[in-house]
């Protein structure tokens, strides 16, 4: 088991290196983070003067080496925008970021389950049929225009919830729900055909043969076996969900790591592009590793699979 | 992303995951929505009743024909600059059918390739691609769309691209799956004894069995793309004016959203059908072909 | 239905639990704290030297300025450090008496090497506030021959001074504290910032929100009436407007297109009218103008060719007027005696563009790319430019959209590699010291890359102002300038914006005043 871990993390890092170089690389690519740092009438001097304060006139080497070296200690640098160290900057927003993706995860899987389980349960009637297409609702409309509509009508008329910021449980709501929607269906999908496999499965078979009641057969033994896969895929939405936010975290007026990355790419501020791109891949890396050490576990084989 | 448990499912549990759904009747209601969207996307110079990019200022924000103050000159109303919407969806049909199909075409093509080659080489090459998989998947798709269009300016290829370089490591993780199930099995140990080289084996007996598995996910993917690309618009990195695309009209008209609704309800209405369309479909045709996808 | 009972009450128990959190959740409470919500923060740096382009809305809580103004941009002895000022007869020597018993934060004395201090770090290498350049130049020395008189000395007789070093403009005359600074270093003072002014610095959050606390008591506001100010970013519009529905912001800038429905509802809507002024120009060569736009009779057509009444209609909801003069700062008219008359606005007369076009040797039109982005205050900058762009259709112009966003554009335009093509901007209306700043950034060829006019007469006048010191002459100069831009067509002015903010029905009377990115908040929260 360890090795299988030890294998997967030796990945993992493989390719976080790889997206360093590739983000550092993109970075520079957007322009010159000096023609907005700078006033209308600076001069040549002004410009060579700052890029020599701010470090950009290195080789690009020894710019891409310093950036590694202190990227993994956690030192990513000083935001050329806020000029302030852009580990604190992401010290500010990721818990965030972290806490809406869980609520949505946590709205997620409050409709996937009713949703999922009256699917299953009710197969081929119009139940299932309309469960089936208010999950995969959620995917078919624009995010933004949701969070839009919700804010507007939810929050602006009826002033039922809050419509930005953190102030407390109820601000988690709209953007929550607005986020969580969006993989409602894949998780649906999945309880559904997971009940559907236990359900016809002989255990099941066995407890309505012995006169079990119908309503504790279903909650007590299928929801228990569905639970694994969902799990499992549940940390893959969530680092999704982390990753994804960018239009909710904008309509909701929401710190956190995406406003963030937008913020950086908009005045190519080049540390924080950087950060915030690294930081998104380090969660994804560690989330699938988890969910990967998890099914190895549970299912040995996969340990031996190349 | 994960080693796909489905791939060493035994064949016999998925079986009896959903024997109700095969021979299911076929998906009229998506696969009628999409007909006609394209239809409508093929056919519209002819359908359209106005010039889509025709701005008149006096006219805009009318409403549309059965509204006060509506006219049969602009059935389903006007946009902030006069243009009519209806011939400006009829348009962005053309724009965003484009965008998603094309997309995912890319995508496809070049994540089945890597994958097929993975799955069938193994080994080294096998490591080599999965990292480069592995790092694509963590790559946030609209920081991507972002930067590019920062740096070279939104248009309609850049947003193809942008969304094709990251689409396409999904593909290759899910034909990798499969080419290694299938690489297990006789037929291929088989062809090989046959002295079939390396491009007979792939593209005669492996790539045949997995298009099943593509067409689903190409079909579920063209709604995704549609979706982004909204997004992207709204963030100002979509496919950039005056060309008519459904999410940038949506992203236009946010801001009058109660006073002109009509500017942002018709295309949101247009996306919701089409990409509801895809997506049923793509789960029928997940279930048809192969129930072991349901990750998918 | 006992199956469906089972599968309902999970259900139920999630909705019951919705109901709960939404009659918890908080619905409008009575605040002591101000808020205000903004779309922008701008560059969201706290240290008044390194903002570029900045604003001051929270600045000018946080720190006092040398000298003040009044809401319309006037030098006032009431508003500033500095409560008298005179000059020596050659305009070369400025003293400044600084008011008694002022304190930082920090609890440190205000005294005139704070204020040294202050300029020379604003005048610094590592400064990037918008007019160190010129005073760079222009200051010889600074002395505090006590603790409560400033002089500073020039090289070279100006007017210029009090203004530059006031609040008009832009930050060089904010007073930092020379201790904290010293002790601490500039790190740490950019991120717990000190200075002198009402409120004090609480917290910050970048990308959300920065929060400050009242001093007790200060000689500009009296006992504040809120004991605490918090500026939020939202920079969605639908969101600010539902945060000030619901009474959770007191103050929000909103845009022109829903000014008609908030004020149905009752919320007050302040205007800074003619807050910016929307002009549009041509991009320069590397050698100045290129061919079409060289010829005047093309300026001149593509600025006929606009119906200016109607743009201020349709893109700007009404909330705009018709402008005559390129760069036509209009805050700084009355002080320079400048008259806009009425043959000075352009007609919207299509057929006498094509006519100027044929005369030109275009007739048959020519390519333009037109640049399209948004900018802060300008959400509407996109359908400007699609507007623009179709009037120049009309007459036969065959125009290229190009979206960018403002950096990359601003880049272009500087690096001169765009010759011809159309880019514009929201300029911030100003006093007449200001238009000259501007004038002397955007009119003035000399190694300035942001020169848009290229025209050597209007470069002569615009140096004779910088030496002048009567008041006259400089009237006449600035009044040349303004007629010669407009005569010349050296540029398209589109309309003069007016910037609408929405406030909360309790709020009170506000004077957002005519001063450049600053709100004079100060007004809403005084005890005086």
């Amino acid at each position: 088991m360890l090795r299988f871990i030890g294998a997967r993390l030796l990945q993992s890092l493989v390719a976080l290196a790889i997206i360093s170089v590739v983000v550092f690389v993109l970075a520079r690519t957007t322009g010159d983070p000096l023609y907005l740092i700078l006033p209308m009438s600076a001069t040549q001097e002004d410009f060579a003067n700052a890029r020599q304060y701010l470090g950009l006139d290195r080789p690009y080497v020894e710019q891409y080496l310093s950036f590694v070296g202190r990227a993994v200690i956690g030192d990513f640098g000083t935001s050329l925008r806020a000029r302030r160290p852009v580990s604190e900057l992401i010290r500010e927003r990721l818990p965030n970021s972290l806490k809406l993706a869980a609520f949505a995860m946590g709205v997620s899987l409050a409709m996937a389950f009713p949703l999922g389980v009256m699917a299953a349960v009710r197969k081929g009637t119009g139940l299932d049929r309309a469960a089936q297409i208010i999950s995969v609702l959620g995917q078919s409309l624009p995010t933004f225009w949701v969070a839009i509509l919700l804010v507007e009508f939810v929050a602006g008329r009826l002033q039922w919830l809050p419509a930005a910021g953190l102030e407390g449980f109820s601000s988690y709501v709209l953007p929550g729900f607005t986020l969580g929607w969006f993989v409602v269906a894949g998780l649906m999908r999945l309880l559904r055909s997971s009940m559907l496999e236990v359900l016809d499965s002989e255990y099941v078979k066995l407890a309505r043969v012995k006169g079990v009641v119908e309503h504790r057969v279903i909650w007590l033994h299928a929801l228990k076996n569905a639970l694994i896969p969902v799990v499992t895929f549940a940390g893959i939405y969530f680092a999704i969900l982390v990753t994804t936010a960018i239009v909710v975290e904008t309509v909701f007026a929401w710190p956190g790591l995406g406003r963030l990355a937008y913020e950086g790419i908009s005045s190519r501020d080049f540390p924080v592009i950087q950060a915030v791109v690294l930081t998104t891949a380090a969660i994804v890396a560690v989330v699938n590793l988890c969910v990967d050490c998890l099914y190895a576990f549970i299912d040995p084989r996969i340990r031996y699979a190349r | 992303m994960l080693a796909e448990p489905g791939a060493l499912a035994l064949p016999e549990v998925a079986a009896a995951a959903d024997p109700a759904s095969r021979g299911r009747r076929l998906p009229v209601f998506s696969l009628g929505i999409i007909g006609l969207f394209m239809l409508v996307a093929v056919l519209a110079p002819i359908l359209s009743p106005a010039d889509p990019f025709e701005q008149s200022l006096r006219n805009r924000f009318k409403p549309p024909v059965w509204e006060e103050g509506g006219s049969w000159k602009f059935p389903l109303g006007t946009d902030r600059l006069g243009r009519d919407m209806l011939s400006r969806i009829i348009w962005g049909s053309r724009v965003s059918l484009a965008a998603g199909v094309l997309t995912v075409l890319l995508a496809s093509a070049f994540g089945a390739a890597v994958g097929l080659a993975a799955g069938y080489y193994g080994g080294r090459v096998d490591a080599a691609l999965m990292r480069m998989t592995d790092a694509t998947m963590s790559f946030p798709v609209i920081l991507l769309a972002l930067i590019l269009a920062v740096t070279v300016g939104p248009s309609f290829t850049n947003v193809v691209v942008a969304i094709a370089v990251i689409l396409w490591a999904r593909y290759a993780r899910v034909i990798r799956g499969q080419v290694l199930t299938l690489m297990q099995l006789d037929f291929v140990a088989q062809a090989r004894i046959a002295g079939a080289g390396a491009w007979r084996i792939i593209t005669r007996h492996l790539l045949p069995n997995t298009l099943g598995t593509l067409l689903v996910l190409v079909t579920l993917q063209i709604g995704y793309v549609i979706i982004v690309e909204a997004s992207l618009s709204f963030l100002g990195a979509g496919i950039p004016p005056p060309t008519p695309a459904w999410g940038s009209m949506i992203a236009e008209g946010r801001d009058v959203v109660t006073r002109a609704w009509w500017v942002s309800l018709f295309p949101g209405l247009a996306i919701l059908l089409v990409v509801l369309a895809f997506n049923l479909l793509g789960d029928w045709l997940r279930d048809t072909f192969d129930p072991k996808l349901r990750q998918l | 239905m006992k199956r469906a009972r089972g599968v309902v009450s999970p259900f139920l128990l999630v909705l019951v639990l919705i109901g709960m959190v939404m009659v918890g959740s908080g619905w409008a409470q009575a605040k002591p704290e101000l808020t205000v919500a903004l779309s922008s923060f701008s560059t969201e740096v706290l240290d008044p030297a390194l903002g570029g382009h900045i604003v001051k809305y929270y600045l000018s809580l946080m720190f006092d300025y040398l000298v003040g103004t009044t809401p319309d941009g006037q030098p006032s002895r009431d508003g500033g450090l500095a409560n008298r000022w005179e000059n020596s007869s050659d305009y070369k020597r400025w003293t400044f008496h600084l008011r008694k018993g002022v304190k930082f934060h920090t609890g440190d004395d205000v005294t005139s090497e704070d204020v040294k201090f202050s300029l020379q770090r604003a005048i610094g290498k590592r400064s990037t506030t918008g007019y160190a350049g010129p005073l760079r130049t222009l200051i010889q020395d600074i002395e505090t021959p006590a603790p409560d008189r400033v002089v500073i000395v020039t090289k070279e007789p100006t007017l210029i001074i009090p203004t530059y070093l006031s609040r008009s403009l832009s930050t060089e005359g904010m007073v930092l504290p020379k201790k904290y600074i010293e002790a601490n270093g500039d790190d740490v003072f950019a991120r717990k910032p000190v200075g002198s002014g009402p409120y004090k610095f609480v917290e910050q959050v970048t990308g959300s929100h920065i929060r400050l606390a009242a001093m007790d008591s200060h000689w500009r506001i009296g006992t504040s009436k809120h004991k605490s100010i918090l500026f939020r970013l939202v920079p969605e519009e639908t969101t600010r407007i539902a945060l000030l529905r619901r009474g959770e912001v007191d103050v929000a800038d909103v845009s022109r297109e829903r000014v008609r429905e908030l004020e149905r509802e009752g919320f007050p809507v302040h205007f800074r009218r003619d807050e910016a002024i929307l002009s549009m120009w041509w991009v320069l060569g590397p050698d100045g103008r290129t061919p079409p736009t060289k010829d005047k009779r093309v300026r001149e057509a593509m600025n006929l060719a606009l119906d200016r009444a109607e743009i201020a209609a349709a893109i700007f909801a009404g909330k705009a007027d018709p402008a005559a003069v390129p760069l036509g700062l209009s805050w700084s008219f009355k002080d320079v005696g400048f008259k806009v008359t009425p043959e000075m606005a352009y007609p919207y007369d299509p057929a006498r563009a094509k006519k100027l076009l044929a005369d030109a040797g275009l007739a048959s039109g020519f390519n333009l790319d037109v640049y399209a982005y948004q900018l802060p205050g300008l959400p509407e900058g996109k359908a400007l430019a699609e507007a623009v762009a179709g009037y120049w259709e009309k007459i036969g112009i065959k125009t290229r959209l190009i979206p960018v966003d403002y950096p990359a554009f601003r880049k272009l335009w500087v690096d001169r590699q765009i010759p011809g093509a159309v880019g514009y901007y929201n300029i911030a209306n100003r006093d007449w010291i200001g238009a000259y700043a501007l004038l002397e950034k955007m009119a003035y060829s000399p190694s300035k890359p942001n020169d848009t006019a290229n025209d050597p007469e209007i470069d002569g006048m615009i140096a004779q102002v910088m030496r002048q010191t009567d008041k006259e002459k400089i009237n006449a100069l600035m009044r040349n300038i303004f007629s010669r831009l407009r005569n010349e067509h050296s540029g398209v002015p589109v309309v003069y914006l007016h910037s609408p903010y929405a406030t909360s029905k309790t709020l009170g009377k506000w004077n957002p005043g005519t001063v450049m990115y600053d709100l004079f908040i100060d007004q809403l929260v005084s005890g005086k």
